[in-house]
C-alpha cells in the first residue's frame, strides 16, 4: 500500500513538463488526477523515479468554444464536464457521459486527457470521443501533432502516445443529436457495456450515425456495421429496435471477467446501442 | 420489497422498502431508525452486489471496492418505517435490540421480491446473488434457477 520514493514536481507550464520529463532519465510519470496511476503506485506496479503534475497548468484547463468547435483542455476535471452549460447546450452527449463516471469524489478529481490516456478497456470517454470523430492534440518535446479519435486508441491501455508525450487537449464539432448509455459495474462505476451514439437527424430520418462501444473488448472501437445498418433509418422506436438487434453479434473477442461473460456483454451491446440512438434520436 | 427486474439487462431495481419492527420502548427513536436503515441497507446489498468472488486457486478476486460493491443511498429508494410496541417484560425499560433487526428480514425478502417477478418463467428459486446477468440468463432460459 506503500509507494517506493519519488520525486515530485508540479509543473508550472506545458514547456515546463516536457522539461522535467526530459530530466528525469526516463523514470518520469506525468500525473493529473492520478486516479488510475496511484493506485498502480501503490502496488508497486508502477515505480516512476518523478511524478510530473500537470494538473494545475492553466493551459490545459478549460472548456471553450471557437470555430464551430469545442475545445476541452485535458486537465479539466470530468465534474467540470458534467456541469459545463456550453456543453449540456451544444453537445450533451459528453456532460452525460461525464456525470456517469465513478462518483463525486472520482469526478472532481479525475480529468478527460487522463481518462483518455490511460485508456482503461471500460472508460466510457474513449467511446463518447470516437462517436464524435474527435480529434486529440498532443505535444512533445518534437513539437505538437493532432490524432483522431478512432485512430488513438489500439489495444489494451495501449494509445499513440509516444514517450513524453501528453495529450493538451480534445477538439470536436458539437452534435446535439448524439447520447450515451451505460451497463453500469455496480461497485467502480465503470462500463460493462456503454455505447455513445452521435446522429445526423433529417425530416424523421437517419441521414448518417457514429457509434462508439467501451467495455466489450481490450479497447473502444466505432460499430461501423451499425453506423451503416441505421443510415437511411426512421426515427422510429420499431426501426431502430430492428436496426440495432444484431448490433453484438459482430463484436469479436469480447472481454468475460467477474461482472459479466463475454455472451452477456455481446448481448448487452445491443441493448444499449438500442437505448443510446433512441436517446440521441429523442434530440433532434 | 417491491421490486423490478429489467427485462432486457436483467438488472434488479427496488422501486418500495416497507419495515415494521418491534423493538418494545423505543428510548432514543432516532436511533432505532437509524439501526434500522442501516441494517436494511447491509441486508439488501447482501442479497444484491455484496459478493466475494474467489478464483479456483483460492484467490480472492474482489480485494478492492473497484469489485467489491457496497450500496450507496443512491441504490434505495426512501424506506418507509413502521413500528409496533410490545415492552419486554425481562428488563426494566421494556426495551429490544434493534442492532440487526432490519438485516435479517431484508435479505430473504429482496431474493423473494426476484422470485416473485420472475414467476411468470416458472422460477420458484434463486440462489444469491441477484447479479443482473443471472437474472437475464433466466428471462432468456438459459438456466440458472430452480
Amino acid at each position: 500500500m506503500i509507494p517506493t520514493a519519488f520525486e515530485y514536481h508540479r509543473a508550472k507550464s506545458v514547456d515546463d513538463a516536457l522539461e522535467a520529463m526530459a530530466a528525469s532519465g526516463g523514470n518520469g510519470k506525468f500525473v493529473a488526477g492520478g486516479h488510475s496511476l496511484v493506485p498502480l503506485m501503490k502496488l508497486r506496479l508502477s515505480e516512476p523515479g518523478t511524478l510530473i503534475d500537470i494538473a494545475r497548468i492553466p493551459e490545459l484547463a478549460g472548456i471553450r468554444e471557437a470555430g464551430g468547435q469545442i475545445e476541452i483542455g485535458a486537465a479539466t476535471v470530468h465534474h467540470a464536464v458534467a456541469t459545463s452549460t456550453l456543453l449540456q447546450d451544444r453537445c450533451p452527449v459528453v456532460s452525460e457521459a461525464a456525470a456517469t463516471i465513478g462518483d463525486t469524489q472520482v469526478r472532481n478529481r479525475g480529468t478527460i486527457g487522463g481518462s483518455l490516456a490511460h485508456a482503461d478497456p471500460s472508460a466510457d470517454m474513449p467511446a463518447v470521443m470516437q462517436a464524435l470523430d474527435a480529434e486529440i492534440q498532443l505535444q512533445g518535446a518534437k513539437g505538437t501533432r493532432t490524432v483522431k479519435a478512432v485512430d488513438f486508441f489500439q489495444g489494451l491501455f495501449t494509445v499513440d502516445l509516444q514517450p513524453g508525450e501528453i495529450i493538451t487537449a480534445v477538439r470536436f464539432a458539437p452534435v446535439k443529436t448524439a447520447a450515451y448509455k451505460k451497463l453500469y459495474q455496480k461497485a467502480s462505476h465503470y462500463a460493462i457495456v456503454g455505447i455513445a451514439a452521435a446522429l445526423d437527424v433529417k425530416n424523421g430520418k437517419i441521414q448518417s450515425a457514429r457509434i462508439g462501444l467501451t467495455g466489450a473488448t481490450t479497447h473502444a472501437v466505432r460499430l461501423s456495421k451499425l453506423e451503416q445498418a441505421l443510415a437511411g433509418q426512421a426515427t422510429t422506436a420499431e426501426a431502430i429496435d430492428k436496426a440495432t438487434a444484431a448490433a453484438g453479434t459482430g463484436v469479436e473477442d469480447v472481454n468475460a471477467d467477474i461482472h459479466a461473460s463475454a455472451e452477456y456483454r455481446r448481448a448487452m451491446v445491443g441493448v444499449f446501442a438500442k437505448r443510446a440512438v433512441l436517446a440521441a434520436a429523442a434530440r433532434a | 420489497m417491491l421490486l423490478e427486474i429489467d427485462r432486457e439487462t436483467g438488472e434488479p431495481k427496488l422501486l418500495r422498502v416497507v419495515a415494521a419492527d418491534d423493538a418494545g420502548n423505543l428510548i432514543n427513536p432516532l436511533i432505532v431508525e437509524g439501526q434500522i436503515h442501516g441494517g436494511l441497507a447491509q441486508g439488501i446489498g447482501q442479497a444484491m452486489i455484496e459478493e466475494a468472488v474467489y478464483n479456483e486457486d483460492g484467490q480472492l478476486l474482489t480485494g478492492s471496492f473497484m469489485d467489491y460493491a457496497l450500496p450507496r443511498a443512491t441504490d434505495f429508494p426512501m424506506f418507509e418505517m413502521h413500528s409496533t410496541c410490545t415492552p419486554t417484560p425481562v428488563n426494566p425499560l421494556g426495551a429490544k435490540g434493534v442492532g440487526e433487526a432490519g438485516t435479517l428480514g431484508s435479505t430473504p425478502a429482496v431474493v423473494c421480491a426476484a422470485v416473485d417477478a420472475l414467476s411468470e418463467f416458472g422460477v420458484k428459486h434463486i440462489d444469491m446473488m441477484l447479479r443482473p446477468e443471472k437474472l437475464w440468463r433466466i428471462i432468456q432460459g438459459k438456466g440458472g434457477a430452480a
